[in-house]
């Protein structure tokens, strides 16, 4: 929809400097006080908030990993329970996966794709604010479900006929189940708006060609949740079908099948990986071009990469079911698949070494665990390659090899970059450096402690050791190797303590960032640090896959845009050609009062099936709230 | 936009659709012919397979035609801003990429028996 023309209203083509600057940020500020802040619809408000809380579940997270690996530190340990050992490795599995590693890839997204590229805000930002409030509900459920000890309690994974009401006959499993409907729907939100703002509302001449990496990885991310997490939907809530009102999914005896659910959740389950892996990609991407003060050599060639592991990653799920009994030629057709997979990864490692190799590298904290990801990747890819192959996954399925090669990859894939791109970008987002001193400890104690938690743990799985089992006797012979994984698992622990350390000596008295403290050229750092409310005073023009580098001081914008009320220009999807101005929405408490009624229907749909009924009006009242004509100039289309 | 330059540009984007899709088309099929092969039809994945790898070939041969015709002027590496040739390269490979994906998987039809469960 365009905006009709106003001649009298006020643009930014009459307006400059101070005056600009003061009257956009009059306009997208995010009103004051604990109601406006509640209101709030502004990318960066909402991806801080999102970043936040996806850390404060990594930390929840990372306690339940210190108390397993107490528990395992020794054999025959009683710290721990059995009941209580099966609650904290499904809590950990699961506060990882759907609280901390998606969310937290997403989080980095929402706040920076519109600032890179160089729009005002992200698309349906009210959809944005919904995401975040059912995010936080549903980790909240999660977690307060724990403390009243009806935490899940079936693994990450919640096989049936594990998970079924014979077997888990508390509401242990439901809990799992709805908490993932709420984290799903808070990805496919947040997916849905970044597809729309990378197609819609990029700058002026930021063609397809010239779109910074980690937003097309985002973009290639955001396509695999809304492909992937329908299935997951579709498992758990006919779970919770099955174990509510007596449907039989899963139950063979009245046509049901077991493998089904291993189907749907491995068709989630597997690009899951690759949802984390991609975004984790696209930062080190971002942060090796700025330390290595060159593009990244194969531009073309890492695109081509991200797309076709974004593809490939849909057809590698049945090697999680390789013991299941499935026919061996269909066995070996994803074998063939999950090997295949090595060759976009290891092209883009490829073009990481060779940029490294050709640029000028300035050896900075962000480029440490740039380098700390290659390392721990490349030896979790190689384990990946070997467990890919039918003969030895059956030897190591659900032993401690596969925990180590997993960490491997999700922590050297994704965590890593992470922990780089929180050195790189967050003084962007809060103007202040983070000292690199503690910076550096950081990283070692991460890599160190790191590798000695989880190198053992192949040792232990070829020697035998299986997974999910809560201790061990002392003639088996795992002691000495455990012990050292402990040790491992708590100086890998004390890195994250020290990062925290640093974040808040940082916001205190972190040295001033500035726009641009790392020489950067994408158009993020266009703008101040943090950025204001409106992004930019004036949407950037592009001519140069390195914006900032090719135009430097001088980046040439667009003028136009209303000054009076919330517009955003929208841009052709291949050659980014301006459009049409479109209206941005205000701040709203709909999508908070959306999200508690969501909430509300969720929580009481796993205790009983009339929810659906008293559920949904409130729902409806608030949806149609969100919606409803205000008369404001938004409406005027 | 004239109907032909619609088409060209259509023409631009082939490898990039045609691999995966032909891709996702051998795995599902290979994989359901999988359990009906052992008593009938034998050779039908192995089929299958060969004339999907070709399917990804063609996408890849179509976007470098594409690339050929005239586009690669409107393309320099460092700046972009040629998304159309851009999109076509980037076909190119993936053709091949996913054309490398279903050889495998032919190659696993040949040596593995469909009866073996």
């Amino acid at each position: 929809m365009s905006m009709a023309a106003e001649p009298n209203e006020l643009r930014d083509d009459v307006l400059n400097g101070l005056q600009l600057s003061t009257q956009l940020e009059r306009v997208w500020r995010t009103p004051s006080g604990l109601f406006g802040a509640l209101m709030s619809v502004d990318h960066k408000v909402v991806g801080r908030r999102y970043i936040v809380t996806a850390f404060a579940f990594l930390l929840l997270g990372g306690v339940l990993a210190i108390l397993m690996r107490v528990q395992l530190a020794g054999p025959e340990k009683t710290f721990l329970s059995a009941d209580k050992y099966n609650q904290i490795f499904t809590m950990h599995g699961s506060t990882m996966m759907f609280l901390f590693a998606v969310p937290v890839m997403e989080a980095f997204a929402v706040y920076l794709v519109p600032l890179m590229v160089g729009t005002r805000n992200i698309a349906f930002p009210r959809l944005n604010a919904f995401s975040y409030w059912m995010f936080l509900f549903g980790g909240c459920f999660l977690w307060i479900s724990f403390l009243f000890n009806v935490g899940p309690d079936v693994g990450w994974f919640a096989y049936v006929p594990l998970s079924n009401l014979q077997f888990t006959p508390t509401k242990r499993a439901d809990v799992w189940a709805q908490m993932i409907t709420f984290t799903e729907v808070a990805a496919l939100a947040v997916s849905v708006e970044i597809v729309v703002t990378v197609f819609k509302l990029r700058a002026p001449g930021m063609t397809l060609d010239r779109i910074p990496l980690f937003v097309w990885a985002m973009l290639v991310t955001s396509f695999l949740v809304m492909f992937a997490m329908p299935s997951i939907m579709v498992a758990s809530t006919s779970l919770i079908l099955d174990r509510l009102v007596n449907t039989r999914f899963y139950d063979p005896s009245s046509g049901g099948h077991p493998l089904l659910w291993q189907h749907l959740f491995w068709f989630f389950g597997h690009p899951e990986v690759y949802i984390i892996f991609i975004p984790g990609t696209g930062m080190v991407s971002a942060i090796l071009a700025t330390f290595a003060r060159r593009p990244v050599i194969g531009y073309p060639v890492i695109i081509l990469s991200l797309i076709a592991t974004g593809f490939l990653s849909f057809g590698l799920w049945v090697h999680h079911m390789f013991v299941t009994g499935l026919p061996q030629l269909g066995a070996g057709l994803f074998t063939a698949s999950s090997m295949l997979i090595a060759v976009p990864s290891g092209l883009q490692i490829f073009c990481w070494l060779a940029t490294l190799w050709d640029g000028r590298p300035v050896y900075r904290t962000p480029l440490l665990f740039v380098i700390g990801f290659i390392v721990i990747f490349v030896l979790g890819g190689l384990s990946g390659v070997m467990v890919a192959s039918v003969p030895i996954d059956t030897q190591v399925h659900d032993t401690y090899f596969v925990v180590a090669h997993f960490h491997y990859v999700l922590i050297g894939g994704a965590v890593f970059p992470l922990l780089g791109a929180v050195y790189y970008w967050l003084p962007k987002i809060t103007g202040r450096m983070l000292s690199e001193r503690l910076g550096r400890w950081n990283f070692w104690l991460a890599f160190v402690g790191f590798n000695i938690a989880f190198f053992p743990m192949h040792i232990l799985g070829l020697i035998g050791m299986p997974r999910r089992v809560y201790t061990y006797t002392a003639e088996m012979d795992w002691a000495h190797l455990n012990l050292l994984s402990s040790g491992g698992a708590l100086l890998f622990a004390l890195s994250f303590a020290l990062l925290l350390v640093n974040v808040i000596y940082s916001l205190r008295k972190g040295e001033l960032a500035g726009d641009n403290p790392w020489s950067a050229s994408t158009l993020e750092w266009a703008t101040t640090s943090p950025p204001p409310p409106q992004g930019f005073d004036r949407i950037p023009v592009v001519k140069h896959r390195d914006p900032l580098w090719a135009d430097g001081e001088s980046l040439p914008v667009v003028a136009g845009l209303s000054v009076e009320r919330r517009e955003v220009l929208l841009t052709s999807l291949a050659e980014a050609e301006p459009q049409i101005r479109e209206a941005s929405p205000e701040p709203s408490i709909w999508p908070l009062l959306t999200a508690v009624a969501t909430t509300v229907f969720f929580i009481g749909s796993i205790f009983t099936p009339w929810a659906v009924l008293w559920g949904t009006p409130p729902m409806a009242v608030t949806l149609i709230g969100w919606f409803w004509p205000t008369g404001s100039k938004e409406d005027e289309e | 936009m004239t109907e032909a330059t619609g088409r060209a540009r259509l023409l631009y984007w082939a490898g990039v659709a045609l691999g995966p899709l032909a891709w996702g088309i051998n795995l599902q099929g290979v994989y359901v012919l999988a359990h009906f092969s052992c008593e009938s039809a034998r050779m039908s994945g192995t089929i299958l397979s060969a004339a999907l790898t070709i399917v990804a070939l063609l996408g890849s041969a179509i976007s470098a035609r594409a690339v050929r015709r005239g586009a690669g002027a409107e393309w320099t590496d460092a700046q972009g801003g040629g998304p159309r040739t851009f999109m076509a390269w980037v076909g190119v490979g993936n053709g091949v990429l996913f054309a490398l994906a279903i050889a495998n998987q032919l190659a696993a039809s040949l040596m593995i028996s469909p009866c073996l469960r």
